[in-house]
């Protein structure tokens, strides 16, 4: 009989035998809790930021911006409901959303019909479209899965990308369709011609969206499309036809991929070829890889993450698309999960109560990383602009520092904050490692 | 004499050159309890996969309640009441135990392809779930990914999963593989027990769970039955003795 | 019947040059069961790298030497990244390979630039061969025809007649039999890789002054590919000739002979609207084979996906 408890040490409540019963006033037991609550509270909270923000961020570029954000998160959500819901790879999803925004473009033409529509209709006839689409194409596209689907909505896309030169009635040919959204039947007395107004109709469609998609990942079609994902043949003998569950999911997917074609046209008044092509595809595919296919959330992420560095990054260097496949690629790599993923993996530390023995390491390590990644970049910057810029022109600009990128000083200081940034978190690295375990095993020291 | 629950007539399947099963009749009635047995690569498996469509034969027909399956789909011979277990454990390691047998009973209980209903509110979904964790003693283990479970757990898993549906004709394929003593005879309770009134088909080399599940017992060799009958009935058959079992036999009993 | 033969040459150019590229594809499919996505993306490095070399020491030099690079960047590629990646599955697999390609792209354009890039044809083949009838064969392409020829002699050689080319054989289906026989599978698997990555870089190092020397020409030309073997059947070399011959022929002679839908449906019986300014269908009703010659091939991708999923020669997918 030992006269010390060895689980003394370890808070009440903590302790691993005591984690079957919830403390709800315990916020990192609160993730287990299965009331109403649990489940609403993101979404009240994700309304509440989405309502906040244009007051918070008020000048025009921005609100562009965030509805650029907007309208990739719903199309982003939609890819996932193939990629991580179902297991499907689409080279060519874009054309859903195309082809759902070029009808709603058409609709805002139709002056006698659009006149009597109200704006916030529109989007649902882009999902409506998208989904048409889809139902046609997936009748043999969802025949199989894997690397066949992929190669077949490839060629797909293709095709339908290369159509629109041709079929220039119905996709403009070079400059596509554009509309005037102001010409709808006013909402409440609401023209939307501000671009405040515009937001929120944007925010209040990725609410819906996004809550309609979530439910679908919750009802026997969106749960055996998880199954065949992972065992379609398991699923076969529960009395599915994994071919069926595929093409349910490819339908609706299909819907919400035009409802963004919809939100795209509200928005930018105008469809062109880009919006069907493989680069469109290809973008939805990093933003929600990126993002993480593993989690409801991770595309989210992805689209927010991918639009500010569209957008923000853009404007700081010409090699923004270089960084953002050298990351992409990295994460296909190193972390798969996404972004969602590496914030997931910080569940169990935070559940055992043991996330602030990671705060120090993470300051160590990824600090210095940081600034000897930015040091490789800088690197990458003047090796671009050495052979690049025009003869004469040596002038350049880096963090805030202007320097003539033809002298030897500029390259020795960029070399030299990458290896010192780097060479420091390779020496920090034991200890994180050390602390993550460390966070994630419960009980021994606090 | 009432249609049975399983038809085998003149089945085989060759691959390309190589004929795997050589022509089988096989009659199994209904709440019948059949094993077969044969040394490694009779095609047993094989004659497995050729009854629940994943391969097409090469001739012969294969009746399930006097119906013919020749064209189905797996699902579809699923949905007539016929269900399978695999080999090598084919369950869904990624979901929770529970969600794994809750996907077992969405079929069943008419949910079909239906995107107005969420699962986690239906009763009878979840009571019906936790009813089989109960006969397959996984309750404690409900809200573990499947993928964690100890072997001889996922085997339990397996079948619970391929009873949830309310399938009458069962097939397991080699429940006990791999298992030891202990956990052997906890398998063939669990299947007494769950198999209660169905008809059910079992591929096994444990001669211990063979004869003292088995109601008959069907020998095949080389892609043939060489004999068919009481367990006692086979054991005696000469043929057998000499193709097969002879040494084993003798070692068991 | 002289513009037949001039359009017979032509597009056996183009379907050598594809099956070049979905030679290699089918191989590392094949053995690997990942579908290399940017496997045009070497091509597009090959292309690159020859004209590099060859303003340095020539044309020649970047023959020999440009597809050695891009084989060997291929296998750094399977043995540094795909390696990585594989224990995953197809999917990430194939998103790796797509990543791949995305930054190639970028990076040819961090190096080379944005813009096309003077690879020309060399001065000692930049002459007319023949004439058929007023159409002039340039010797550069019979070059073409030549090299391809010969390259796939010597592959059928090595796969057929030696040693290591029933390894690869066997390994192709067996991969971990053969292993356990002995043969290091993984080099094996990284020599393919390599040596179909090669093969893309042979094309695009003769390609290079024909079709253009761009950044695009990884896209243009890879999704080409992909519907070829799609239609050829995953997997077997000899669905990619047939595909790839086929492909090249049609579009050759679509581009060549201006067909026209209004002729094609008024012979069945259509007639042609009175107001076509007007009409929904206008676009249709104008189309003109050269029109669509590019997009012939997904077509002819969708229709076999319809009627003949597995493609002309595949095997049947488990």
């Amino acid at each position: 009989m030992s006269d010390t408890d060895p689980r003394a040490d370890i808070p009440k409540g903590m302790r691993p035998d005591e984690q079957i019963t919830t403390d709800p006033t315990k916020p990192q037991q609160r993730m287990r809790a299965g009331s109403l609550t649990m489940t609403l509270a993101p979404w009240i909270a994700a309304v509440v930021i989405m309502m906040a923000l244009p007051i918070v961020f008020d000048n025009n570029s921005s609100l562009t911006i965030m509805n650029q954000m907007s309208i990739t998160i719903v199309f982003a959500l939609a890819y996932n409901m193939l990629l991580g819901q179902g297991g499907m790879l689409s080279f060519g999803h874009a054309v859903y959303a195309g082809v759902g925004g070029f009808f709603c473009m058409h609709l805002m033409n139709m002056s006698d019909f659009f006149a009597a529509l109200p704006l916030p209709l529109l989007p649902f006839f882009g999902g409506l479209f998208g989904m048409g689409l889809a139902l046609i194409i997936g009748s043999f596209s969802t025949r199989s899965a894997g690397t066949v689907f992929a190669m077949i909505s490839l060629g797909v896309g293709e095709l339908i990308a290369a159509s629109s030169i041709i079929f220039v009635a119905f996709f403009g040919g070079e400059g596509g369709i554009s509309g005037d959204r102001t010409y709808a039947q006013p909402f409440f007395g609401v023209e939307f011609l501000q671009q405040q107004e515009v937001y929120y109709l944007t925010a209040a469609w990725v609410i819906i969206s996004a809550a309609l998609m979530y439910a679908w990942s919750r009802t026997p079609v969106g749960r055996m499309a998880n199954a065949v994902r992972d065992n379609p043949e398991r699923a076969e003998f529960l009395g599915y036809s994994a071919r069926w569950v595929r093409y349910y999911s490819f339908v609706a997917s299909g819907f919400f991929a035009g409802v963004s074609g919809g939100l795209f046209a509200i928005n930018y008044e105008i469809l062109t070829e880009e919006n069907l092509n493989a680069a469109s595809s290809g973008i939805i595919l990093l933003v929600t890889f990126l993002g993480g296919v593993g989690f409801f959330f991770g595309p989210i992420i992805g689209a927010v993450v991918f639009t500010l560095v569209q957008t923000v990054l853009s404007l700081q260097t010409e090699l923004w698309a270089f960084y953002a496949g050298t990351l992409f690629l990295a994460t296909v790599m190193f972390f798969p999960g996404g972004l969602a993923g590496l914030i997931m993996m910080h569940v169990p530390a935070f559940k055992l109560g043991k996330a602030q023995l990671l705060v120090m390491p993470y300051v160590r390590t990824l600090i210095p990383a940081a600034i000897g990644i930015l040091g490789l970049c800088a690197l990458v910057e003047m090796t671009f602009h050495y052979r690049h810029a025009a003869t004469g022109d040596h002038e350049m600009t880096l963090f805030w520092t202007t320097f003539d990128s033809h002298t030897i000083m500029p390259w020795i200081i960029a070399a030299v904050i990458a290896a010192v940034g780097i060479g420091i978190a390779r020496i920090t690295a034991p200890d994180l490692k050390d602390a993550w375990n460390e966070a994630n095993t419960a009980g021994g020291k606090k | 004499m009432s249609v049975p629950a399983l038809e085998l007539s003149g089945l085989k399947k060759s691959f390309g050159k190589a004929e795997i099963i050589r022509g089988i009749d096989l009659s199994i009635g209904k709440a019948e309890r059949h094993a077969i047995i044969g040394p490694n690569g009779a095609g047993k498996s094989t004659l497995f996969n050729l009854i629940t469509a994943r391969f097409a034969p090469t001739a012969g027909t294969v009746k399930l309640h006097g119906e013919n399956l020749a064209g189905l789909e797996p699902f579809q011979i699923n949905r007539k009441g016929l269900s399978r277990s695999f080999q090598i454990t084919n369950i869904f390691p990624r979901m929770s135990v529970f969600e794994n047998v809750r996907c077992a009973l969405l079929w069943a209980q008419g949910y079909k392809y239906s995107f107005w209903n969420i699962v986690s509110r239906q009763r009878a979904l979840s009571e019906g779930a936790d009813a089989i964790l109960d006969e397959i003693n996984l309750l404690a283990r409900r809200d573990l990914p499947a993928g964690m479970l100890s072997y001889a757990e996922q085997r339990a898993l397996e079948i619970g999963i391929t009873i949830a549906g309310g399938a009458n004709v069962i097939m397991l394929d080699e429940p006990t593989a791999g298992m030891s003593n202990t956990e052997t005879d906890y398998i063939m309770d669990l299947i007494m027990r769950v198999t209660e009134g169905k008809t059910l088909i079992m591929v096994e080399h444990d001669m211990g769970v063979v004869f003292g599940l088995a109601d008959r017992i069907s020998v095949l060799v080389y892609g043939e039955i060489l004999a068919t009958g009481k367990p006692a009935d086979v054991r005696a058959d000469a043929k057998v003795q000499e193709a097969y079992l002879g040494a084993a036999l003798e070692a068991e009993h | 019947m002289d513009l037949i033969l001039v359009n017979l040459i032509d597009g056996l150019v183009t379907g050598l040059l594809l099956f070049m590229l979905s030679a290699g594809l089918t191989l590392i499919f094949s053995m690997m069961g990942v579908l290399n996505f940017a496997h045009a993306s070497f091509y597009m490095l090959g292309a690159y790298f020859a004209y590099s070399i060859s303003i340095a020491v020539g044309f020649w030099m970047g023959l020999l030497i440009a597809p050695l690079i891009v084989g060997v960047a291929g296998a750094a590629v399977e043995r540094f990244g795909l390696r990585r990646v594989h224990q995953y599955g197809h999917v990430p697999e194939l998103i790796f390979t797509f990543g791949l390609a995305l930054l190639i792209e970028e990076l040819v354009q961090f190096i080379w630039g944005k813009n096309q890039l003077p690879y020309s044809v060399p001065d000692v083949l930049n002459f007319t061969a023949f004439a058929i009838s007023g159409n002039s064969i340039p010797a550069y392409k019979i070059f073409m025809i030549f090299i391809s020829v010969g390259i796939f002699i010597g592959l059928l050689y090595v796969l057929t007649k030696t040693r290591v080319g029933m390894i690869i054989q066997a390994a192709l289906s067996y991969p971990r039999t053969v292993e356990a026989l002995g043969h290091n599978v993984p080099l094996i698997f990284m020599g393919v890789f390599g040596v179909g990555t090669a093969l893309a870089g042979v094309a695009g190092v003769i390609a290079g002054p024909v079709l253009g020397t761009f950044p695009g020409m990884a896209f243009v030309l890879g999704s080409i590919v992909f519907v070829t073997i799609v239609i050829g059947g995953l997997g077997s070399l000899w669905g990619a000739l047939v595909a790839s011959l086929l492909i090249g022929w049609i579009t050759t002679f679509a581009k060549s002979y201006n067909i026209e839908m209004e002729n094609i449906l008024n012979a069945i019986g259509i007639a042609t609207p009175e107001n076509m300014d007007e009409n929904l269908f206008r676009d249709f009703w104008s189309i003109t084979s050269p029109q669509i010659a590019d997009i012939l091939p997904y077509i002819l991708m969708v229709l076999i996906l319809i009627f003949r999923p597995a493609g002309l020669f595949g095997k049947r997918t488990q």
